[in-house]
This record gives structure tokens, sequence and C-alpha cells, in this order.
């Protein structure tokens, strides 16, 4: 499963897909269980320059009950920075951010694993 | 013809271009010609004073150095952009205008980016063939924004540090 | 400290101007994301992981007190009222909106503040000695040298799209306290038997995914051809910098694979055949800027204050800031004072408006209005008289930024991580805080001693993990933040890169390792032996058996 998600290019909030529209909060994201649905989803958004920066899909699960992104850079995107509770969409709370911020562990997250190699 | 801008007299203004350019592998028309260095340096002395003027056009990696000798022929040597942020050309051109003295044309070809308006003409570019569709009218007025200079560059404009020593 | 001209004035003027421009246009959809980029990127605008970042510049790490209170009122009015000072001596603001940078530029352009070339493939912030003017070991101010580079490369037409970003350090004395074989050109002055002033120039330097340390490329440069040597190195890098390999892309490659004398030799042809009248600063614009640095206002003071020995007496805590964030000034009678900004438990480097404010205040009454950014992300009042430090102190303490560690275990470099940062991999911030609490008793910390610890959220190290003497690097391991130590690094004289310990080991054991590696050097040092001393004396086994012994 997929969501779409960018910044918002006036003010670089991370906003989410949903049906056309952009929201604020990954609750309120549209889920694609279809590969084509979610890329032409991502086409569309692309085309909107002066709304959303630099849109990708990212990986979704079912997690305890409600839909999470898999990779943990993803959760942090949709809650807000850990050292600051107060700050970012966290401080909302919420369902959604509650599940969010209970979900844990994740798969290998798309294009961003790094081992360090010994030289 | 391709729109080209050229600089002079600290405007820009839109211009018939009366070079073509021509890529290796194609024949070389009649008229004046833009060509690349190797092929300048393959057949460059055969189309050279047939009464048309001569342009040679250099890669990002090939240094204005290779054509030293044969600038004083030369109406015009093209630099490239292959992306606008590859700034070679900068340094191209500063060189070409500085330490090689050469006074015809020094144009901008390739990904040619109206914001770097600035930058170029201060190394020395005198004409563009802009890849967004920007307007002479747009390259004057990006060219005019700043009121100071902090470096001598290749246009002559007096560094902050001369300016000071007026006041 | 240099106070900027009608000149400089008029470029941050029509600089925020152009970004307006260039951002309407933007808005509305004139030129794409891709067009825009490099251009956000040097004024200083990074698109976040939550917002946007404002990267505003500190030159030379000094800002007066006007300044430093319009960066709080930045931070109050356009962000969420605090701000993070950074290892290049930068000010960032993590939640800006794209709309209001126009107008954050315009103000800040009033009080000689800007983001310029603080991002981008150009030349970086000067970074330089943060004891320059107030430390009796320098034989040169180096701001004044770093101010001259600023102008010059500001706006550059030939350098500002180079193959990467450029960077670059300045000191005056031998001592070194900016850093200066990190970075992709270090400069350190020096005077000859004539007491001419010359630069010991180095390049080379610099972190990310392959640290190199700078070569000496020239041993003495006339000071006078400073900027004539820099236009030639800069056209040797930007002309044969790799530009097909972003990770290969920085001068420290291109030094590498020329070697370290061909490099040089490449330079020195340059600079030959190099206009040096057209480029150099006449003398009189170099004594005009000189002008603006020499400090004014000092006392005539004892060497000994009987205040501050009577406070040191009266009280253990402030005889404790005394002994690690009071360091020795030129000028009979004052000290330089510095500002933590490791609170036990804080992001480290995070100041808040208020402290900002509070600092200000301090910077005017107490330190002839100037304060310091250290790469070390502290602050500190450079000219403070020893009578004061009492006062000083008691106000520091009054807003959490008395803490007395620097140099110490809990004065910790973290990179905003994961928590802010599009680019890393994992989170810094956490573990700096579970490391600082977990050594929090002052009394400990100072039995350890000198023990300087760098944490990067990724391997691009801006928090400088490869010269920490112990370095933390946060990777991915299959979507799980695990961190990877290395060990003897130093950025300071007995500068060297760090070596890697052991694999990578999960957030949650980095703290408890850390406390193993402690237990391991007091166990085992000699002397005064520092923690650093001791792993390289030692070599890292006993360290490593010590962390990973319960693994088996």
């Amino acid at each position: 499963m997929k969501a779409l998600t960018a910044n918002r290019l006036a003010d670089g909030e991370v906003v989410f897909w949903s049906d056309g529209d952009w929201v604020e909060r990954f609750g309120q994201a549209e889920v694609f269980a279809d590969e084509s649905a979610a890329e032409t989803a991502e086409a569309a958004a692309k085309s909107q320059i002066t709304v959303a920066v630099d849109p990708y899909l990212i990986d979704v699960a079912e997690t305890n009950g409600g839909i999470t992104p898999v990779s943990y850079r993803e959760r942090l995107r949709a809650l807000g920075p850990t050292n600051e509770p107060g700050h970012g969409k966290q401080a909302a709370g919420g369902a959604d951010i509650a599940l969010l911020a209970r979900a844990s562990g994740a798969a290998r997250s798309k294009g961003r694993v790094e081992l360090i190699r010994r030289k | 013809m391709p729109t080209l801008i050229r600089w002079r007299d600290g405007a820009a203004e839109a211009v018939d271009d009366p070079f073509t350019d021509v890529a290796d592998d194609v024949a070389i028309p009649q008229g004046d010609v833009i060509i690349s260095l190797a092929r300048f340096q393959a057949e460059g002395a055969g189309l050279l004073g047939h009464g048309r003027q001569l342009g040679v056009r250099l890669a990002a990696d090939e240094a204005p150095e290779a054509l030293a000798y044969d600038l004083p022929c030369l109406h015009l040597v093209a630099l490239t952009f292959p992306k606008f942020r590859d700034g070679r050309a900068f340094s191209a051109a500063s060189v070409l205008r500085g330490r090689l003295g050469f006074t015809g044309e020094v144009r901008a070809v390739g990904e040619v980016f109206l914001e770097q308006a600035k930058f170029m003409i201060r190394c020395g570019f005198d004409a563009f063939v802009p890849g967004d569709g920007t307007t002479a009218e747009q390259w004057t007025a990006a060219a005019h924004r700043f009121r100071h200079v902090y470096q001598r560059a290749q246009d002559g404009a007096a560094p902050a540090f001369v300016e000071r020593e007026g006041v | 400290m240099y106070r900027y001209d009608d000149i400089d004035a008029a470029m941050l003027e029509d600089r925020a101007a152009e970004f307006r421009e260039q951002c309407r246009r933007r808005l509305a959809g004139e030129i794409t994301e891709e067009q825009f980029k490099p251009v956000r990127l040097m004024n200083g605008l990074y698109l976040q992981l939550h917002a946007y970042m404002l990267r505003i510049a500190i030159p030379y790490g000094t800002l007066n007190s006007a300044q430093l209170r319009k960066l709080a009122w930045i931070a109050r009015t356009y962000d969420k009222g605090y701000g993070h000072f950074t290892t290049r001596t930068n000010l960032q603001l993590h939640w800006i909106k794209l709309k209001d940078a126009p107008d954050i530029l315009d103000a800040l352009a009033k009080d000689g503040l800007h983001g310029i070339q603080t991002s981008g493939n150009c030349i970086r912030n000067l970074t330089a000695d943060p004891h320059a003017g107030a430390t009796a070991d320098e034989v040169d101010d180096p701001r004044v040298w770093a101010e001259a580079i600023r102008q010059w490369s500001t706006f550059h037409p030939e350098f500002s799209f180079l193959p990467r970003k450029f960077k670059i350090a300045v000191t005056g004395s031998e001592t070194d306290r900016a850093a200066i074989r990190i970075y992709d050109i270090g400069l350190r002055l020096r005077r000859d038997a004539e007491g001419a002033l010359s630069f010991q120039v180095l390049a080379g330097g610099g972190l990310g995914r392959t640290p190199y340390l700078g070569s000496v490329i020239r041993e003495a440069l006339p000071a006078r051809h400073l900027l004539s040597y820099m236009q030639a190195i800069l056209r040797v890098y930007n002309r044969h910098g790799r530009r097909d390999n972003l990770w290969k892309a920085r001068i420290k490659v291109l030094v590498a694979s020329l070697g370290a004398a061909e490099f040089a030799r490449q330079v020195e042809e340059e600079w030959a055949k190099t206009d040096l009248a057209a480029i150099d600063l006449p003398d009189t614009e170099l004594a005009r800027i000189r002008a603006g640095f020499v400090p004014t206002g000092f006392a005539t003071l004892p060497a000994a204050s009987a205040a501050f020995e009577a406070a040191k007496r009266e009280s253990a805590a402030f005889a404790r800031f005394a002994r690690h964030n009071v360091m020795p000034h030129k000028q009979p009678g004052y000290a330089l004072v510095n500002v933590s900004l490791k609170a036990i438990g804080e992001t480290p480097g995070d100041c808040s408006a208020e402290q900002m404010d509070l600092v200000a205040d301090l910077a005017e009454r107490y330190s002839l209005n100037e304060v310091r950014v250290t790469y070390e992300q502290n602050l500190l009042l450079p000219h403070v008289k020893l009578d004061d430090v009492p006062a000083v102190h008691a106000a520091l303490a009054s807003a959490g930024l008395a803490t007395p560690n620097i140099g110490l275990i809990s004065d910790i470099i973290a990179c905003p991580g994961l928590d802010y940062c599009a680019l890393a991999n994992a989170r810094a911030i956490p573990i700096a805080q579970d490391i600082a609490r977990r050594f929090e008793d002052p009394v400990l910390a100072e039995k350890i001693g000198e023990l300087k610890i760098k944490i990067s959220g990724c391997i691009n190290a801006c928090g400088h993990h490869h010269v920490g003497h112990i370095g933390i690097l946060g990777v991915d391991k299959k979507g799980e933040e695990f961190y990877q130590l290395t060990v003897g690094g130093s950025g300071d004289d007995d500068a060297a890169i760090g070596k890697i310990i052991g694999p990578a080991l999960a957030a949650d054991r980095v703290a408890p390792a850390i406390d193993q590696m402690v237990e391991v050097y007091l166990r085992e040092r000699l002397g005064s032996e520092r923690f650093v001393d001791t792993c390289r004396r030692t070599g890292l086994e006993p360290f490593k058996e010590a962390i990973y012994a319960d693994a088996h």
C-alpha cells in the first residue's frame, strides 16, 4: 500500500495527497492499494508545480488497527521532531497522532539504507 | 534563426543571429558558422578567410587556451553550460577575456539561465541563447539588480574598494 | 567589529530585493523547482523535513548586541522562538515559510545580516578563531582577513557555480581554535623574522563520506596577496574539480588525486599568470577593514581581580564555572566568558529568543557589545572584566546558560539530525541528550576532563564526528537507527580522523558504550592524559572489548 506526500511550496508544511487535494494530517491521507492509481496521483501532483515540491510515494502498512508509514523517517515527518513534543503536527494530538507515535520498527526503508563499510 | 540576446552598452537586446550552429556530423553550410573545437582543429584552416565569420564552440571540459593562437581570426567563441549548475564556462570566459584578451563575441549556449545573467556578463559574456524563454528586457533587468560589486571581473566595473577610495 | 558601510548595506538590500523577485517567479510558476533550488540555497534556504530552514550567516562568528536581538526577533516573529547555532557558526531557523523569506531577508539586512552563500556550490561563510582580538597568542586578528575574503567571495561571478561547496577557516594563532585542517582552505597567519605578515595555506581538508585533513600547499604567502592566491586556488578547482560525481566533487578529492605537490604547482602556475594588482586589496582598504576590528573601550585594570577571586572562594559552583568556562584575555583584568548552549538534557546548540536577548544585554553591558559563536555550538562573551564575571555568571545561570562544561563530556557537538534534516539517516539530538544526562554530575565530568564527543546524523558529517575524540555516526540499518562509533579523532592541533571501533550499536546502547569507554579510560590513564591521549597510547582494543564484551 502507498501514500503520496510532499512539502507545500509556500510554507514547507508536510502534506499528504487526498483525492486531488493536499491535507496536513497523515490520518486523512489517501491510501492506494493499487500501484497504478498511486502513480497516476503522483503524476498529477508533480504537475502542480506551484503547490507542492517533490511529491513522492511512501510505503504504508497496517499496524495496531490503523495505517502508518513503514519507514521511521516518514513517521517523523508525519509527527514532528522527537526533541520537541510541542512542535510539529504531534502538538495537535488526536487518535491518528497517537497511532503514529505508537508505531515502531520498519522494513528496509526505500533508498535510505546506508551501512558504513570499513575502508 | 534562434533567439539571440546580445549585451551592449549596459543593455540586452534581441537580435537576429547570423551564425548557424553546426553539429559535427552535419555538412558545413554557407555563411557564418559555429563549429566544435575538434572540427575547427581539423578543418578550420580551410574555412577561414573565405569572407565568412567563424565561431568555435567549446564544451565545458575544453580549455579556451586551446584557441590562444587562433583567436585573432575568430569572430566568436561559444561556451557551453551543459547544466546551468556547471560553472566551468564562467572561468573559461574569464580566461578568454582577461588572459587571452579576446575581443570578439563570447556567447553562452546550452542551459542558459536568466538568474545567472549578472555572473555571465561580469565574466565577459556578451551574447546569450537562453534556454528558459526569457526576453531581452528580463536580461537587462536581471543584469542591473546590484548597485555595487565587490571584486574586479571582466566587465570593467569598479569594485567596492575602488569606489571607497573616491569618498 | 567591522560595521557595514553604505556599499555593504546596499549589497544586502539588493540581494533581498533580488530574492523577493525570484521567490515571486517561483510562486507564480515562472521558474521550476530545479531552477529555483540553487537560487534559494544561495540565500540559505533549505527545504527540510518539516518546513523550510533558513541558515543565517554569522561571518567569522562575530555579532553585536543589535544583531543578536534581531536574530531573536526573527526567531520569535517568523519561527518558533528559538534558533540553532551550527558548526559553521551560522544560525539555523527550522520552521520558516518560503513566503515569509523575502520579509525576513529585508529585516535581516537592516542590521547587516543575511543568508548569502550559506548554502549552494559557492564559497560559504568564513569561520575564524572565536578568540580573535581577545587572545594574546595571535599575530594578527584573523577576522580582518576573513572580512576581506567575505567581500571578495560574495557574488563572485566566476565562483558561484563550483563543483561543490567551499569552506574556508582562518586563524591568527599557533593554537588552532578554528579547525583549519578540516576545511577546503585553512589559513594560518604568521609573522616572519622581519615582522611581515604571511599565511600558511592548507588545502584539501574536508569531512563527509571521505574525510581528509588539509595539506600545506604554501608555507608562507605574503598576506597582501591573500585574495589573488585564493583566486588561483578557486580557478584551478572550478576548472578541474570533478563534476560527474557529487561524492567526489569537493576540492579534497582533487588535491588527493593530484597530490598536494602537484595541486600546489598548478595553483602557483595559475597565480603566476594572475594580475595581482587587479585582485589584491590596496593597503588603504585593508587598513579600513582593520580599523573596524580594533576593540575600543578597554579600561586599564590590574591583572588580578579581587572580586573574581573572592567569588571563587565563596562558591564552589562559581569556581567550577571559572575553571571551565572562563578563559584568559590578552588585556589585563579581562577574560573570555563562554556561554554554554549544552545544558544537560537540552538540544545542543539551541538557544531560545529569550536567551539570545539576555546574551545581547550582557554583551552590551559587559562585553564591549560583542558576542562570538564557536564552531562547537556555544556562544562566547569576548571582553568581560574579571570584576564583572560573577554578575555575568549569575545572569547566565538564571537562563540555563552557565553549565560549567566547556570542552568536557557533556559539551557535545550534534547536528540537528533526523529530527529536522532531510538528509539525515538517524537522529543525533536524543543520543546527545542521553549521554549528557548520564554524565550530568559536574564532579564526574571534571574528573573525566577534556572529552570531545561529536555526533552526526548522516555521512555528510555536519556534526564533525570524524574529528571527535569519540565520534558517533547515525546510520539507517534496515529502517532502525544504529550508531557507528569512532575514537581518537581531533579537529585541534593534534588533528586526526577517528578510527571505527566496531559494528554499529542500537540507539539504546550508545550511552552505555560511552560509559564503558569512560570506565576504561579512568582505569588506564596515566598522569594527566586526556581521554584521547589514552586511546592513542593503548589503542582501541581495551575500549572495544569493554563495549562489545557482552555481545557474546
